[in-house]
């Protein structure tokens, strides 16, 4: 007993030892950084930085009356719940593809994920030069094809739906494998009794495959949200977040408030609002999610 | 009916695989044009003359070798990092008893909930404060370890029987022997997939060095080609050479490892 006593205490102290660099990893990186930015959040200019002054929630305030920041949060949502959408559902469809006895299914797999490895220096390079209102091969099918040109990116009605479409073409890939991986993880044995009691391919996907998805559409669906609402990166590099405002991801509106603007106060506020949001968002899902699960 | 499936399937799959190879395809192509193919205002596909010269254009005016040096030493030396401590982590929360251990593992989780973003400020003021703004800890420090990678770590720690692990300790071995001869080897295909996951997505990060670094020598290559193509705007042939450039190294590391990439994406997803 008495040795078993000691092995257990010793056993903490190793655990505790070779816990300490993640500890203070996790607190310098993750834990502190969330505590000071709501700590700048409470001041006007640039706190940490430079000149500033305690400004209590009025950050805040101004935040909810800025025209730009409604703005800006409408087309994250928009560009957030479209991709998240279209990225399930073509991931889906690829996956219920690959499922089924085909020739070279490693070699799709393959090129179809590719995409998602990719930087998005590359995929902005790559798109901008298709989509080139002048110079880009889009274009050039469509007026060959007798049709108009489209001014893709630069069209305030259009340079959203574009951005989305790019952001599908990366990510569909990596839903894609993930739905693969559930797909494969159903036993054939489930389809053998539905055929038996004679459910068409249509009502098994309907009844069996999609109730069996659920915790895997859950995960796809929060992390791809979660990535989307805070993307920035297709904004920055695509479209500068024009054509008037039409794609200013919200990310990317902190961004030019904190590091071109050096409104640091300001940015503060609203990063933590849209931290609020992304949790508040997540829990929904989850709440969401598991109530579908249970049935 | 039953014989018009497949077909549909194929052709459908033979869409997407062209939609996601036309593009690289077109920008390899666009790397290849001379200015007055691109002036021509139609659309080439394949270039008349190929214009390797683009290559030798763009190394003139940006120092590529250097933007690669600093993308392998930044993102070799994270994946370094998280090969060191998330299986040691993963380890200490499967295998080791000790009081907190929910809450601290609960803690670890809960940070892959916070973007990025909400916290560029801050690391960009602590950085600042550690005097690493434009070095290599700086690039590297922040991205060290990982709730994911520990969490996939775990995952694949757990189901080392304990017996095996309890009947060493009765020996006398101690638990960083234990960790190092009995555990590690068991993990080696997980680590694998650690350590291919975690370079493929550093290779790519792009936002954070765009904040800290503030030298042109400093910059990786992602941050390296923004540069380049902000000040080659509408040259798109030199700025498709540029993008050829930092395409190459992940088709490579792709090619040679996409078996095993592809399944570890879907073996990390499952978990």
């Amino acid at each position: 007993m008495a040795r078993s006593m000691t092995l257990k205490t010793r056993q903490a102290i190793t655990a505790y030892l070779l816990l300490i660099p993640a500890i203070f990893y996790f607190l310098i990186y993750f834990f502190y950084p969330i505590a000071l930015e709501f700590w700048a959040s409470l001041f006007r200019g640039q706190p940490l930085i430079g000149e500033s002054s305690f400004a209590g929630l009025s950050n805040y305030v101004e935040a909810i009356g800025d025209r730009r920041v409604r703005q800006s949060l409408v087309v994250t949502l928009i560009y957030a719940f479209g991709a998240t959408g279209a990225t399930v559902v073509t991931g889906l469809g690829l996956a219920a593809l690959l499922n089924g006895p085909i020739r070279g299914s490693t070699f799709f797999r393959a090129v179809i994920f590719f995409p998602y490895i990719i930087s998005y220096v590359i995929i902005a390079l790559m798109w901008k030069s298709i989509l080139d209102p002048y110079t880009g091969i889009l274009n050039g099918a469509l007026v060959a094809l007798g049709l108009p040109p489209q001014n893709w990116l630069g069209d305030v009605d259009t340079a959203l739906p574009t951005l989305m479409g790019i952001t599908v073409w990366k990510d569909a890939g990596y839903a894609m494998l993930i739905y693969l991986a559930a797909l494969q993880s159903i036993p054939t044995t489930f389809y053998e009794a539905a055929s038996i009691d004679g459910a068409t391919p249509m009502q098994q996907f309907r009844y069996l495959t999609l109730p069996l998805l659920m915790p895997t559409t859950l995960f796809v669906v929060v992390i791809s949200m979660i990535t989307h609402l805070q993307e920035l990166a297709p904004a920055y590099l695509i479209t500068n977040g024009g054509p008037a405002d039409a794609t200013q991801l919200f990310g990317f509106f902190v961004f030019k408030k904190a590091f071109f603007e050096l409104n640091i106060g300001y940015a503060s506020a609203l990063s933590f609002m849209m931290f609020l949001l992304i949790l508040a968002i997540t829990a929904v899902q989850f709440k969401l999610g598991s109530r579908e699960i249970k049935y | 009916m039953s014989r018009l499936t497949p077909i549909l399937s194929y052709l459908l799959l033979g869409l997407c695989t062209l939609l996601c190879v036309v593009p690289f395809a077109y920008m390899l192509s666009l790397s290849l044009q001379s200015d007055a193919e691109l002036m021509s205002g139609l659309p080439v596909l394949i270039p008349e003359k190929l214009q390797f010269s683009n290559y030798v254009a763009i190394w003139e005016r940006a120092p590529f070798g250097r933007f690669i040096l600093n993308s392998l030493i930044i993102a070799g030396g994270i994946t370094l990092l998280h090969l060191i401590f998330d299986p040691l982590v993963g380890y200490v929360f499967a295998k080791l008893e000790f009081p907190g251990k929910k809450i601290l593992f609960g803690a670890v989780l809960s940070t892959l909930m916070i973007p990025f973003f909400i916290r560029l400020i801050p690391l960009y003021i602590i950085t600042a404060e550690f005097g690493w703004l434009n070095t290599y800890p700086g690039l590297i420090m922040p991205f060290a370890m990982s709730a994911y990678g520990i969490f996939l770590m775990r995952q694949f720690i757990a189901p080392i029987p304990s017996e095996l692990l309890d009947a060493a300790r009765i020996d006398g071995c101690s638990e960083m022997r234990i960790y190092w001869q009995i555990v590690l080897p068991q993990v080696r295909p997980a680590l694998a997939t650690l350590a291919l996951l975690t370079f493929v997505f550093q290779w790519n990060e792009f936002l954070w060095p765009l904040v800290v670094v503030s030298t042109t020598e400093m910059r990786p290559i992602t941050t390296g080609l923004t540069l380049f193509t902000q000040e080659t705007f509408t040259q798109w042939n030199l700025t498709s050479a540029g993008g050829v450039l930092l395409f190459l190294p992940s088709l490579a590391l792709f090619l040679f490892t996409q078996r095993y990439l592809v399944r570890s994406v879907m073996l990390a997803g499952m978990k």
